[in-house]
């Protein structure tokens, strides 16, 4: 942590205990406050109970299991294939990069590879699925800190992402279009130009939140210092994906540990932030936006021809043998732990998900804050509730 | 309105007044999945622009609301809160039942965690199927509500099918 | 300069290139002959996916001491998930899939347990996962339980984020947890019964109304075959 989050850090906790004292000196009583299940602050269903002293959060708990589908008991009893649409549901604004890793641990297991051309289609619709839950999520944080206009530009540009993606797939959201040794369909016609102009779009939609928000005094006083995780406490608690290269760790699976997709072969750059705070979450989504931008361009322009299949069977059987694949996910690390017996359907499938292990560090981040910042920390940790509770 | 519910309004009356409700329906998002965000997209978004329409998406609290949209997938869990919201609705309430999750249960139908259908615990007016519908299926939804209000009597409100996008 | 490096290279792909299929990955064979010397009796067996992954598997006793090893000596630092494997084979057999699914075999109802990599000897095994950042490394932990309703340590104090996957495992499993500060229930309503990921647990619905099956194949791009025809009215 560099000096100025440190020092912010510090005037933070001292100005806490001043309100301490107030509190004491007010003799204000203990509440409890139960935002959610429904509530507009908080994206879908998570409910959290927070016992108040005054203004200051003594103790936050989160009550999950509102939206609980039970993934890990239904993938025993779907095929291979039928997984791949279960799992789609997941991290919903994202959807297709759900399907990646699971396929990406079946392949492992049938020892098959996707040709090159099917790699870069896959990579090309993962990134731009990255594109469209993030682009989401630029707006959707301005408003929970009280400004509306953000999420419309969102939601306007978002839609020309999710043309993009249906062109290809035929689905806006759930596009189920992965393949165990390949992807479904060829590039449609033209789709290549296109993207490029949605691309534009979507540079200048970053553009135009790094001068609405990032440069906003408002958001600037309302998110700098609030929530600073430390690297170490982030690590242990399991956090991943930008949540934890805002607190400065260089990590990245797409540039460190990547299997199966081609960003390796990519120029681009991992963005970090030193200071740990909900400012320095936000600014690393939005860099990563305008990576993303930067990687689909370069996909576009050398995506190598050939078949987007390799040679599977029509009914697909996994080899027994037991595989743990992780990808770099818009909400964080995602990773599918997957036993098989050599069956139709998996023994086993264990869904590690991004925003359940990012979620759970909310009572250790939300000890001692003022109401006001529960609202942006947890709008800054950014959690899908399907990804919580799958 | 206690009129209007014991059917004992004149004609003309009763017109107008299912003119007005017809394009003034305050809508409570009920968001509870992935279909969540395709009713955002239809309601927040400037492409779908629901407001064009008479529907006013910002109630406050469910106590100002006619009608509720149930998007996504109801878990037992859930269901006394949604239970309990529809039962904060004043009278005339509709309910727009939206995705397959939401209409039976959709691709959980076999979880054991599930409400197979909202309609086991609040009636439905209008099915949405989709998985998750596109947004145009919504708004076509919300229109068909719309035709029926405007020609609604108060007397059978009750022995009416409901409505199916298809 | 260069050009004895790169002949010395190029001798040593050559003699490597033969014996392909016997890749040595020194890094995880290092990580597991130090983890076997600091737990000593407690370590059981391990497994190496050479360049991919390494399972190691301990004794019900050593779990939470073998979290305070990989945490404080292996720079295991990244809590990546923490889970249970129930490997009783479900007494449904395959009954609850649809006839047509059964493609070649008889619906059998297996009885043997078989255990996967790096064995096992119980029916309920622990499944946890931690990863390295530095060196990129990541170990999945297993270890045996012993008995129905088993009991094991907390890794709540070695790393704080295993508390809510505790208690997934702990209503999903029936497995409870040794000094964890919370132990209810994390999704389901308190009044829930049975352990939803065991094996034995039932999905009622499924017995109501059977699972129609794999009812469309669909072709592969760039397959023919005799299908095509039914195949080709889409376009
Ligand atoms: S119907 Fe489909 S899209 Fe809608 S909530 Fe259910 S799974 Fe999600």
């Amino acid at each position: 942590m560099n000096t100025e989050a440190s020092a912010q850090q510090l005037s933070y906790i001292e100005n806490q205990a001043s309100d301490a004292r107030v509190n004491i000196e007010l003799e204000t009583e203990g509440m409890t406050l139960n935002l959610g299940p429904q509530h507009p602050a908080t994206h879908g269903t998570l409910r959290i109970i927070v016992r108040l002293d005054g203004e200051q959060v003594v103790s936050a708990e989160p009550v999950m299991g509102y939206m609980h589908r039970g993934y890990e008991k239904l993938t025993e009893v779907r095929t291979y294939p039928q997984v791949t649409t279960l799992v789609n549901r997941i991290d919903w604004l994202g959807s297709f990069a759900n399907e990646v890793p699971f396929i990406l641990a079946a392949e492992r297991l049938m020892e098959v590879e996707a040709p090159a051309r099917a790699q870069w289609i896959r990579t090309a619709l993962f990134e731009l699925s990255r594109i469209a839950n993030v682009v989401l999520f630029l707006g959707d944080m301005a408003v929970q800190l009280g400004a509306t206009t953000p999420v419309f530009y969102a939601f306007r540009d978002r839609e020309f992402v999710l043309n993009q993606i249906e062109s290809v797939t035929g689905g806006r959201f759930h596009p189920n279009f992965d393949r165990i040794g390949g992807v479904k369909d060829d590039l449609p016609k033209g789709w290549i130009q296109e993207t490029k102009d949605v691309l534009v779009r979507i540079n200048s939609f970053c553009e135009e939140m790094e001068d609405l928000v990032v440069g906003n005094e408002i958001f600037q006083t309302r998110t700098r210092g609030i929530g600073i995780i430390p690297a170490d406490t982030g690590l242990a608690y399991g956090l991943s994906g930008a949540n934890i290269r805002s607190s400065g760790v260089d990590w990245d699976l797409r540039r460190d540990g990547g299997v199966g997709l081609i960003h390796d072969q990519l120029d681009w750059k991992v963005w970090t932030h030193p200071d740990g705070d909900s400012f320095a979450r936000y600014w690393v989504r939005l860099q990563e936006v305008r990576e993303s931008c930067k990687m689909v361009g370069q996909i576009l322009d050398g995506i190598p021809s050939g078949p987007i299949m390799a040679k599977v069977p029509r009914i697909i059987k996994v080899p027994p043998g037991e595989a743990y694949v992780e990808t770099e996910n818009p909400l964080g690390i995602m990773g599918y732990y997957i036993i098989s017996k050599g069956d139709l359907v998996p023994y086993r499938v264990k869904i590690r998900s991004a925003s359940f292990n990012n979620v759970s560090i909310t009572p250790w981040v939300l000890k001692g804050v003022y109401v006001p910042d529960v609202i942006s920390i947890l709008a800054s940790l950014y959690f899908i509730l399907g990804d919580i509770d799958r | 309105m206690g009129l209007v519910e014991n059917g004992k309004l004149p004609g003309p009356l009763t017109t107008l007044l299912n003119i007005s409700r017809k394009y003034s329906l305050w809508v409570y998002q009920w968001g509870l999945a992935c279909c969540a965000i395709e009713m955002g997209a239809a309601f927040a978004s400037p492409r779908y622009d629901v407001m064009r329409l008479g529907v006013i998406p910002f109630p406050a609290s469910p106590r100002q609301a006619d009608l509720v949209v149930i998007s996504g997938t109801v878990t037992d869990k859930m269901a006394p809160a949604v239970r309990r919201l529809y039962e904060q609705m004043p009278e005339p309430k509709y309910v727009i039942s939206m995705g397959s999750c939401a209409n039976c249960g959709g691709p959980y139908w076999d979880s054991y965690s599930v409400t197979k259908g909202v309609d086991q615990i609040i009636p439905v007016d209008v099915y949405v199927p989709g998985c998750p519908p596109r947004p145009e299926a919504l708004l076509e939804g919300i229109v068909l509500l719309q035709e029926r209000i405007a020609s609604e009597d108060m007397t059978d409100r009750w022995n009416r099918d409901p409505i199916v996008v298809t | 300069m260069s050009s004895p490096d790169t002949n010395a290279e190029e001798i040593v792909e050559e003699s490597t290139e033969p014996q392909e299929e016997l890749i040595v990955d020194d890094k995880r064979e290092a990580f597991v002959d130090s983890i076997t010397q600091d737990l000593g009796s407690s370590f059981i067996d391990s497994h190496i996916d050479p360049e991919i992954d390494v399972w190691i598997r301990v004794t019900q006793e050593a779990w939470s001491e073998t979290a305070k090893i990989l945490f404080e000596k292996h720079g295991m630092n990244f809590f990546n998930f923490l889970s249970a494997i129930d490997w009783k084979p479900s007494p449904f057999g395959r009954e609850m899939d649809a006839a047509i699914d059964n493609l070649d075999d008889e619906v059998t109802v297996e009885t043997e347990m078989e255990w996967g990599v790096a064995g096992g000897e119980k029916r309920f095994q622990m499944l946890a996962r931690v990863h390295n950042p530095a060196t990129d490394m990541g170990v999945n932990v297993k270890a045996d339980l012993e008995g129905d309703f088993p009991e094991v340590d907390t890794w709540t104090l070695v790393y704080p984020g295993a508390n809510w996957h505790e208690r997934e495992v702990m209503e999903m499993f029936g497995i409870s947890f040794k000094n964890h500060p919370n132990m209810v229930n994390l999704y389901l309503p308190t009044e829930f019964e049975g352990h939803p990921l065991r094996k034995d647990f039932p999905l009622l619905s499924r017995r109501a109304k059977p699972w129609p099956g794999i009812v469309d194949v669909e072709l592969m791009p760039g397959e023919s075959d005799d299908e095509t025809e039914e195949s080709g009215e889409e376009t």
